[in-house]
């Protein structure tokens, strides 16, 4: 009987820890609900300038009183058209968002600062820039497919 | 994660107390007690072995993994740091207890901070009849001082000595949450290493230890670590000289691998059982 308790006391000490996992919003820094969904990119790294100071995509990147930054317009509802699968029009040959490869994906390497991008790193004005976390999360959506989720 | 710690630290003090002492000290017929000359020690160079702890006695390792790669440097560079020992080294200490016949827990700490309880209970002897010595492994190890980032594995330590002179090792194991990243923005977060060993009497008290953990599903960044240990058994005393190509001794640490296959590492380990 013992031996049992025993048993099942062994188990329950990995059982209790089982499913470990770190919070994603250990890694997003100044935007903790970002999570590796369209929306939540939209939401939150889009549409707002985070607590950072890094500044919203939309700010530049509307049509509403101002030619759009690039020809890109950013705004809900429109971004995931004008990204996903669409030519650049700052570099020729490249495409916005690739699904499935963030690599190659222009979106990543202009808001990393790549070498071969036309043009500043994004968001412009020498940052703050996307923390590694969060590009961490857009890398994720891509290379899951770049969903529109 | 204070909460997992919290029940973490619960569920390891039901298992230290399940077994209450009901007699204070081991039987001094107790088989356990005898020194087991195929298999000397509680660990190979960081694995596991099937060696039992006799009841309600316990046993001390330091290990010593010197950080500074072998091939690191000149030769005269590495003699004049000789082979390591001058740099810096991750070091582990452990302890570990019989809390009944076949059953062993301890505890293991890293200079890294990590912190390892591990419980191993033997589910078969080998015997005339069975070929192998079956025990349950079950660790879970945990990041700064046990507050981050814990990886429970679960696992079984598959054991066959031959005669006095050899004994034989293959481990399987999983271990949950191996990937320090969340599991939303990686592929895997779980690692399933199997571990294979070997211990060989090469002298009546010297010994030649050969393991290799190969990951063989999920998260498997660097290389397998791998290690051979030259050792020398005294009384209850083990030195165990070792060349690894990591410094991983707890099986969260061997799960994550070695950093590449390329870069070896001097190390010593120090055992003595209390008995």
């Amino acid at each position: 009987m013992k031996r049992i308790c025993l048993c099942a006391a062994w188990a329950l000490m990995v059982l209790t820890n089982a499913g470990c996992d770190e919070k994603l919003s250990t890694i997003t820094g100044p935007t903790p609900e970002l999570t590796p969904t369209f929306s939540s990119i939209q939401r939150t790294i889009f549409n707002v300038t985070d607590s950072s100071g890094r500044l919203a995509c939309v700010q530049c990147h509307t049509d509403q009183g101002r030619t759009p930054s690039g020809g890109l317009v950013m705004l809900e509802g429109r971004a995931y058209d004008a990204l996903v699968g669409r030519a650049s029009t700052g570099k020729p040959g490249a495409t916005r968002v690739i699904p499935g490869d963030p690599d190659n994906s222009y979106l990543v390497r202009k808001l990393e600062g790549a070498s071969d991008i036309a043009g500043q790193r994004m968001p412009r004005g020498n940052g703050p820039f996307l923390t590694e976390g969060q590009m961490l999360v857009i890398r994720r959506w891509v290379s899951q497919g770049a969903p529109n989720n | 994660m204070i909460l997992r710690l919290r029940r973490a630290c619960a569920v390891l003090v039901l298992i230290l107390t399940a077994a209450a002492p009901s007699a204070a000290q081991a039987p001094l017929d107790d088989p356990d007690l005898d020194v087991n000359l195929a298999q000397p020690d509680f660990t190979l160079v960081a694995l596991p072995t099937t060696l039992r702890v006799p009841r309600h006695k316990s046993a001390f390792r330091v290990t010593h993994r010197f950080t500074r790669p072998l091939g690191d440097g000149s030769f005269g560079d590495l003699a004049g740091d000789l082979f390591g020992l001058d740099s810096g080294a991750q070091i582990g200490m452990e302890y570990r207890y019989g809390i009944m016949r076949g059953t062993q827990v301890g505890i293991h700490r890293t200079s890294d901070r990590t912190i390892e309880f591990f419980s191993q209970h033997e589910l078969k002897a080998q015997s005339s009849s069975f070929p192998f010595t079956i025990d349950a492994l079950a660790t879970v190890d945990g990041t700064n001082n046990f507050r981050d980032s814990y990886s429970p594995g679960l696992g079984a330590v598959i054991s066959r000595t031959i005669g006095e002179h050899a004994a034989f090792y293959v481990q399987p194991v999983w271990v949950n949450n191996t990937n320090r990243l969340p599991s939303e923005v990686v592929d895997d977060n779980d690692t399933v290493l199997i571990g294979i060993g070997t211990r060989l009497r090469i002298r009546p008290t010297v010994y030649l230890a050969i393991e290799g953990a190969p990951r063989v599903a999920g998260y498997d960044p660097g290389s397998a670590q791998i290690g051979v240990g030259l050792e020398k058994r005294s009384g209850g005393h083990t030195f165990q000289l070792t060349f690894t190509n990591g410094f991983g001794t707890t099986i969260g640490q061997l799960a994550r691998g070695a950093r590449n296959r390329a870069d070896w590492h001097f190390g010593f380990s120090i055992s003595r059982k209390f008995y």
